[in-house]
């Protein structure tokens, strides 16, 4: 190197030592430390595409708290890290957030999988665990007292509502025979477990059933089987890339029952709609647990905020996080100081507000409401069940994809 | 029996697929002895590039690959120059470990290129197939048969039938000798490199169509590849194909006629159990090792 460029290496060394100082002495005299809340999110791998929305869903609520004077007269500061998807990964980032970065306030990760590792870290240091996904049963089997789900219901009660309108359907037009292809989750295998054993009690006979590995990338095999056994409904227990990949093999294998539901992959908006084609989303019905037209305490709030920081309506996830950042805002302020066990135990014996609604917890932290049935109607997403809450008049009867020829 | 015939045939097409994004990940160990752990990112780069001509210029995928292939040739070219040449003869772990942090750097890449969202190329016909004797024949698993067919035998023409090829082969035989006959051994890797790599930006077009992607999505691809290439023979071309063609047969079957869930880890037990009996692969071959130290 010559002595410019050495020069210019020392000088930019210089300004750099002089803007991180200068950066520390802004931060004594902005006021009060931050409360730091920390998250390990999969913001890359298998669940980049819903994690990060849900990081998106924390920092608008992080400067939406900030706006209106943050908690307790402090400001709020997000400090997330990526866990790329893998449990051994996000194990190490909740370890570092507790000791290294000595975080006031934890906040979860996205997906039973990533939150079951997440929370026992949670648990044994004793601090309260607010989770925006992760709605696995077995979440709750555990006995734990700081972990809390900020969604309306756990997996298993996702599809009872549609499970419940199909078996009421009249028996003309009812589905006689289903299938069950479901991605080995412990999210979505309750989900499509329950749905199953509302409607077989309905007399829809069961004609194929069959769980699938999560890296499974190609589901010709799986859809040729299901095309053979001809069932009238599918219901899909998805995740999102496999929920795409799916669809667009059960259209070049010619295959398309009358009926079609998924887990979960339909919820995440146009992505979906651009994945499968948006003319193949006639139909398709799924669980979710927000829309941005809901009229839900601060959802316009919310809704024009997002749309302000990212550009776009948020999708279901970002909402779930944000509603998780709501349950923790309403607990330091019940309770009026950050006491982990205090704040656990005012969630446990409150009803919060939020964009999704009125939520409200058991002993176990299992949450004790009702969540939504939506269908895609007319290329966009509208809420068909319950009928209180529902967006779209009619549902349509029926998977009617117009996009695929074959 | 319809039934057996349509998984066969399925398995039949997937196994093209693979045959053709593994067949660069062999020639690349046949004449370098690298395990080329960032090929799964070059094919996602590949995916990538792929999706941008489609979505923004409007070009097909499938003659995307015209441009994809000389793209991904010349990155895999300079990759080779800047990150490989200088390690290429360091012991084998130095060059997995580095092929290994050139896949976090591409994955890093494509993150800040394209964003971590699930990315799918759909054209209009990526979800039809054909029709033959009451057997659906995706169209895109077709398309991608055939890219294979003309790639591996332009490798095969290569490597048989030019100058080059005999340069290469010689290379990879006893890479000493092949510096004493006036073989620069050194431009003929960095061509190799380049080719396995070009090798991938046509099957990441092929799998850009098939299934959606993410930039982490190379951590599954190059666990495939590995096996396959391993099943069928490492360095060997020949192998790749027969290894690629019984990875997909076993998956498919195993779907089938087992379970969906045991469909990823069967074929990797096939792998074991081949290895068992023949640890150099199914026509991999015992090579004499030339033991010179300095």
């Amino acid at each position: 190197m010559n002595t410019f460029g050495r020069s210019r290496l020392r000088a930019l060394a210089a300004a750099s030592v002089l803007a991180l100082g200068l950066a520390g002495c802004g931060t004594d005299s902005a006021g009060p430390d931050p409360i730091k809340i920390g998250a390990s999110l999969p913001l890359t791998g298998q669940f980049s595409q819903p994690g990060q929305a849900a990081l998106r869903g924390y920092q608008t609520w992080e400067a939406m708290t900030n706006e209106r004077g943050g908690l307790l007269g402090r400001p709020v500061k997000l400090i997330y890290k990526d866990d790329a998807s893998q449990q051994n990964i996000i194990v190490a980032d909740y370890n570092a957030l507790i000791s290294r970065d000595k975080v006031d306030l934890l906040i979860g990760s996205y997906s039973s999988l990533l939150n079951l590792p997440a929370s026992a870290i949670a648990e044994r240091n004793r601090m309260l665990f607010v989770e925006p996904a992760g709605g696995s049963p077995k979440m709750f089997k555990r006995g734990f007292r700081y972990l809390f789900y900020s969604q309306q219901a756990t997996a298993d009660k996702t599809g009872l509502a549609y499970a419940n309108w199909v078996a009421g359907l009249p028996a003309n037009i009812r589905p006689k025979t289903a299938a069950y292809p479901t991605i080995d989750d412990p999210f979505a295998a309750p989900s499509v477990e329950a749905i199953r054993e509302v409607l077989e009690k309905a007399g829809v006979t069961t004609v194929y059933s069959e769980t699938y590995a999560p890296d499974t990338r190609n589901f010709d095999t799986i859809t040729n089987a299901m095309k053979a056994a001809n069932p009238d409904l599918v219901v899909h227990g998805a995740s999102f890339e496999d929920g795409v990949g799916m669809i667009r093999s059960m259209l070049r294998a010619g295959f398309r029952p009358h009926w079609l539901y998924q887990t979960t992959a339909p919820s995440l908006g146009q992505q979906y709609a651009d994945a499968i084609g948006p003319a193949n989303t006639e139909g398709v019905a799924f669980a979710i647990s927000h829309t941005p037209e809901a009229n839900t305490p601060g959802n316009a709030e919310f809704v024009a905020k997002y749309q302000e920081m990212f550009g776009e309506p948020p999708p279901e996830d970002a909402a779930d996080g944000f509603a998780a950042g709501q349950m923790i805002a309403a607990a330091v302020k019940g309770v009026g100081r950050i006491d982990q066990t205090a704040l656990a135990d005012w969630l446990r014996n409150h009803t919060v507000s939020t964009v999704l609604g009125d939520l409200s917890w058991d002993d176990d932290g299992r949450p004790e409401g009702e969540f939504l049935i939506g269908q895609w109607i007319n290329g966009e997403a509208r809420i068909i069940l319950p009928k209180q809450y529902a967006t779209a008049e009619q549902p349509v009867l029926g998977w009617q994809p117009m996009g695929a020829k074959s | 029996m319809t039934q057996f015939a349509q998984n066969v045939v399925l398995g039949l097409l997937l196994g093209g697929v693979y045959a053709l994004v593994a067949s660069g990940l062999t020639l690349i160990f046949g004449v370098m002895k690298v395990i080329n752990i960032a090929h799964g990112a070059f094919l996602v780069l590949a995916s990538f590039i792929g999706y941008t001509l489609w979505s923004a210029l409007g070009i097909d995928p499938l003659l995307g690959i015209l441009v994809t292939s000389p793209i991904i040739f010349a990155a895999g070219w300079l990759t080779y120059k800047v990150a490989v040449e200088p390690i290429r003869t360091a012991p084998m772990t130095s060059t997995v470990l580095l092929t290994f942090g050139l896949a976090l750097v591409l994955e890093g890449a494509m993150g800040a290129i394209w964003g971590n969202n699930s990315t799918s190329i759909t054209p209009s016909y990526a979800e039809e197939s054909f029709s033959v004797a009451g057997l659906f024949l995706p169209k895109v698993d077709v398309y991608g048969l055939l890219v294979a067919i003309v790639v591996l035998g332009a490798l095969a023409l290569i490597l048989t039938k030019t100058w080059l090829g005999r340069a290469i082969r010689a290379a990879a035989v006893n890479s000493t000798g092949a510096e004493l006959v006036g073989i620069k051994v050194s431009s003929v890797a960095a061509l190799v490199f380049a080719l396995g790599i070009g090798a991938a930006g046509a099957g990441g077009a092929i799998i850009g169509v098939l299934y959606p992607f993410v930039p982490g999505s190379h951590y599954l691809w190059i666990a495939r590849l590995l096996a396959i290439v391993v099943l069928g023979g490492m360095g060997s071309l020949n192998g790749a194909v027969l290894g690629a063609v019984l990875f997909g047969l076993a998956e498919t079957l195993t779907a089938a006629y087992i379970s969906p869930s045991w469909a990823t880890a069967v074929p990797y037990l096939v792998v074991f159990a081949v290895l068992l009996i023949r640890p150099q692969g199914l026509l991999g071959s015992h090579l004499r090792q030339d033991s010179v130290t300095a």
